[in-house]
């Protein structure tokens, strides 16, 4: 069949898109030269040795892993809460609700950042880490939300109503029945809401507090001053540690939901 | 007062290289940076009377490690206030971050020169230093003081901290220092180079060559409609308008264009990799200064300190070759590095008579039409 | 189980979303509204009152208008992009019969996982006068000299692209994947073609996944002000950089605030349509 064999071809090509500036970064990571073009004249680890005693970037990247780990759970306690009233429960003004938890994704992060700033100056509210971890939980929220949501829908109400007629209260339903069912969609929500987090560059530079930087900002501070191959090594690390997470966490996922069913 | 005189032994022995660098921050051994992490909500250092901590903003990079290094660390130690410190991306980001905050929650910054300072008059952001507190601001150049005490009254609320030009760039593969010389600031208007031109992306350096291009003075422009058909006619000949150092070196170091605007102490750099790229200021060639800024509601005091530590030789020294920037003190006075006075823009008489500056009253006075009208000149109207 | 308890109970469960929307997103919002009223004076400083300057300038001024089109014509063309790109590999995964299916898709959305900074800038690496390409190109004599590829509109779209295909693919693939197979069969033994299989069965069928990740391609494209930053020419700017430029290099926030409704204004009759047309439901579907 020649027309599925060109349907499979471009497939190819659109997974070699996709990975073309990504091989590029790493193999750019090993070039020995100062500046990150081609040809390659050797290879070299000197950017990973100088990448391990920045300690700006390692500093960074401890602020980034804290922040993206708390905003992942913040965002998914309250996306399942969320979820879990929007598919199980009848009430009015359902539909303004859901548009209102999905708009995050829908405005500018320049404006969401700028806006925000604003009121908390009204407030007379100093930027702290927490402000940062809020402004974070906002523009994840929503991805997490319909993840879940997604997942919740899939799930038949009638496991939950036969926890209940065996005398088990809402929470320990949700707890013994809903939650396992849920976990998959949870560990999901949770990549999205860390990464995105870990990733994020326009909402950080506003909120950020003193002293605090972010692996992107200061990727973008390195950036004034040169665009060494440094910032090439950051990115294979990077990709090392997202690549490995989520496959780590679809592991896990793929694993409970394979012992629940 | 017994502290003082400990940092000074030990800054002492530093000099006379009795002290390594590595063993004079392990003998001081500050560490201030795990106090920004968690500044915790509701928090406000300013207003206290000694304040714990001092919040200095500017580039990151090797300048703040070097601040970090020479200045942050020895100042904490000697008076138990920490320095945090942030970076921004540029000039514009930071003023627009201080303008949402309260007052004191920034304290320092390293800004670009007089244009900045008047900016920050104009929104009431101004501080008062007390200089008897800074006794090495009489190292400092005095020209570079005079202009920001021009518009703050007489008074100062930064320090000169270093200068350099925005001259031009080229690849002398391509495009000889005697073509360069004939044809000056109007090369970046020559059709010959179309699509292998770049240009910051900043209208204030673009509105200042435009006036050079259509041979006026910047700082006095009496025809606008020429400066900004320069201006049209260099946005159809550039490939880039670049907005960090790092573009700036990587499209010239990969030839992607050939001539641009560069600041001195990037293009420098990029000599010193090996390079073949030349660098001219023009006649009128625009030349800047960047300065640390105390902000309104600042714990005067400790931040006076701070800069006193900042303004000692060896540390503007170290900041300087790290960024490739000369220093803001009179070479008359202070002895200074051969790095130093081998940099671009080096003036080795410390009057800087040679440079031209933004006419900061001006500039500011036009600056919110200049800024609207440019954004919309670079896309093509 | 009490029957107030029960009412009140969604609401509960509800409550910290949307404190946290209310109040870091809705009041926020509000308060741009009010803002862009305002004046920007000379020095910098704002007048407070109520003056429709900024919206004569926005309104009256063809510039915003035009750059507003431009930006839209950028995102359609993008969403347009991800769509030709995004459907097939979306139909070969879900129609295959491999075991690997999750991980196949896994892996075409990985560079969705990678700093978006580092991938906007790796362009650059491939396609510049000393990139991948210029230098294959160059080695295999193809071309003389290298070619100039960047810093254009293509290369704008062509970020953009890759930034969003994965959003496209997933919801393409998940409404694919949730066709029964049996209505495929019936087709065929009806004596269908595989392509009119396809055109008559699979692709109505998969149209609302292709909606749902086509709005979101759009919203997501109309936003950016990074990619044309980086990528783009002088001449490419879009509605966000406008924003940015307003609020960060004028320091003119109540320019900036009307700039951000208009663009918050027009994103929004989008949705509004395209929740008319299909449901903001096949999102929430989508990410299963």
């Amino acid at each position: 069949m020649t027309g599925w064999n060109f349907l499979r071809l471009y497939t190819v090509a659109v997974y070699l898109f996709m990975f073309l500036p990504v091989a590029v970064v790493v193999l750019l990571s090993f070039n020995s030269r100062q500046f990150g073009s081609f040809p390659m004249e050797g290879l070299s680890f000197r950017w990973f040795v100088e990448l391990w005693n920045n300690d700006a970037i390692v500093r960074a990247f401890r602020v980034s892993l804290l922040l993206a780990a708390l905003t992942a759970v913040i965002s998914t306690v309250l996306g399942i809460l969320a979820a879990l009233a929007l598919v199980r429960y009848r009430f009015p003004g359902k539909n303004t609700i859901t548009t209102l938890l999905i708009a995050p994704i829908l405005i500018p992060e320049v404006v969401l950042a700028v806006a925000l700033l604003l009121f908390l100056r009204w407030l007379d509210m100093p930027r702290s880490f927490l402000v940062l971890l809020l402004g974070h939980v906002i523009f994840t929220l929503p991805f997490v939300l319909l993840v879940v949501q997604a997942r919740l829908v899939a799930i038949r109400p009638e496991y939950e109503e036969a926890a209940r007629s065996l005398g088990a209260n809402p929470l320990q339903t949700f707890f013994a029945v809903t939650l396992p069912l849920l976990l998959p969609a949870v560990f999901a929500g949770m990549l999205f809401a860390f990464t995105m987090s870990f990733d994020d560059i326009t909402g950080t530079m506003f909120w950020k507090p003193g002293g605090v930087e972010t692996v992107p900002t200061q990727i973008f501070a390195m950036l004034r001053h040169s665009i060494s191959p440094e910032i090439n090594a950051l990115g294979t690390v990077m990709i090392v540690v997202t690549v490995a997470l989520p496959l780590i966490g679809m592991g896990v996922a793929r694993r409970l939901a394979a012992s629940r069913s | 007062m017994d502290n003082t005189r400990r940092y000074e032994r030990l800054l002492d022995r530093y000099r006379h290289g009795d002290v390594s660098r590595r063993a004079m921050l392990g003998l001081i051994g500050a560490s201030a940076a795990a106090y920004g992490v968690m500044g915790g909500p509701f928090r406000n250092f300013a207003r206290a009377a000694t304040p714990e901590q001092v919040r200095f903003d500017g580039w990151g990079g090797v300048v703040s490690e070097a601040f970090r290094q020479h200045a942050f660390d020895p100042y904490t130690k000697k008076t138990g206030i920490a320095v945090v410190d942030g970076t921004f991306g540029g000039a514009d980001e930071y003023i627009a971050r201080v303008r949402a905050s309260q007052p004191g929650e920034f304290n320092l910054a390293h800004l670009s020169g007089v244009f900045d300072y008047a900016r920050y008059h104009g929104l009431e952001l101004t501080s008062e230093l007390n200089e008897d507190n800074i006794p090495n601001l009489a190292n400092v150049i005095p020209a570079l003081q005079d202009v920001f005490r021009g518009i703050t009254g007489g008074k100062l609320s930064a320090v000169p901290y270093d200068y350099g030009t925005t001259g031009i760039a080229y690849n002398r593969k391509h495009i000889s220092d005697d073509e360069m010389k004939e044809k000056g600031a109007k090369i970046l208007i020559d059709a010959a180079y179309k699509g292998k031109i770049g240009g910051w992306s900043d209208w204030k350096t673009r509105i200042w060559y435009g006036a050079l291009q259509s041979d006026q003075d910047p700082n006095n422009i009496g025809d606008m409609d020429a400066v900004w058909d320069a201006i049209r006619a260099n946005r159809d000949l550039v490939l880039k308008y670049w907005g960090s150092g790092a573009e700036l070196m990587s499209l010239l170091a990969e030839e992607e264009i050939y001539v641009t605007e560069g600041w001195s102490g990037r293009i420098k750099a990029l000599q010193d990799q090996g390079h073949d790229i030349g660098y001219l200021d023009p006649p009128g060639g625009l030349g800047w200064q960047e300065c640390i800024f105390v902000l309104k509601g600042s714990p005067m005091e400790a931040c006076e300190e701070l800069l006193n530590f900042m303004l000692e030789p060896e540390v503007a020294i170290a900041v300087a070759e790290g960024q490739n920037y000369p220093p803001a003190l009179d070479p008359a006075k202070v002895e200074l590095s051969d790095k130093v006075k081998a940099l671009p823009a080096f003036d080795p008489s410390g009057t800087l008579e040679g440079l031209n500056f933004f006419n900061a009253e001006y500039w500011n006075g036009n600056e919110e039409e200049w800024a609207r009208v440019y954004s919309r000149v670079e896309r093509g109207y | 189980m009490g029957e107030t308890g029960a009412a009140a109970r969604p609401w509960i469960l509800l409550s910290p979303a949307l404190a946290t929307v209310a109040f870091l997103l809705v009041v926020p919002v509000l308060f741009i509204i009010v803002y862009s009223f305002w004046l920007r004076t000379a020095t910098g400083a704002e007048l407070p009152g109520f003056h429709l300057d900024n919206w004569q300038l926005v309104f009256g001024d063809p510039f915003y208008r035009d750059i507003l089109l431009g930006t839209l014509r950028i995102a359609a063309i993008t969403t347009l992009f991800c769509a030709l790109l995004g459907y097939v590999p979306a139909y070969v995964i879900a129609m295959s019969t491999t075991r690997h299916k999750t991980l196949l898709l896994l892996l075409l959305i990985l560079p969705f996982w990678i700093s978006y900074i580092i991938r906007t800038m790796s362009w650059i690496n491939i396609l510049g006068s000393s990139g991948a390409l210029n230098t294959v190109l160059v080695g295999l004599g193809i071309v003389p000299e290298p070619v100039q590829m960047l810093y254009n509109e293509a290369t704008v779209i062509l970020g953009l692209v890759h930034f969003l295909l994965p959003f496209m693919v997933l919801n393409v693939y998940v409404s694919l994947d949730a066709i029964d197979r049996n209505l495929l069969d019936a087709s065929r033994s009806l004596g269908a073609s595989s392509l009119q299989t396809f055109r008559e069965v699979t692709l109505p069928l998969s149209l609302p996944g292709l909606a749902a990740g086509g709005l979101l391609c759009f919203v997501l494209a109309a936003g950016t002000y990074i990619t044309p930053l980086v990528l783009g020419g002088p001449r490419q700017a879009m509605f966000a950089n406008l924003v940015f430029e307003a609020v960060i290099t004028q320091l003119n926030w109540p320019l900036g605030s009307a700039l951000s409704i208009v663009l918050l204004v027009v994103l929004g009759a989008v949705v509004m349509v395209y929740n008319r047309l299909v449901g903001l439901g096949q999102i929430a579907r989508s990410f299963g």
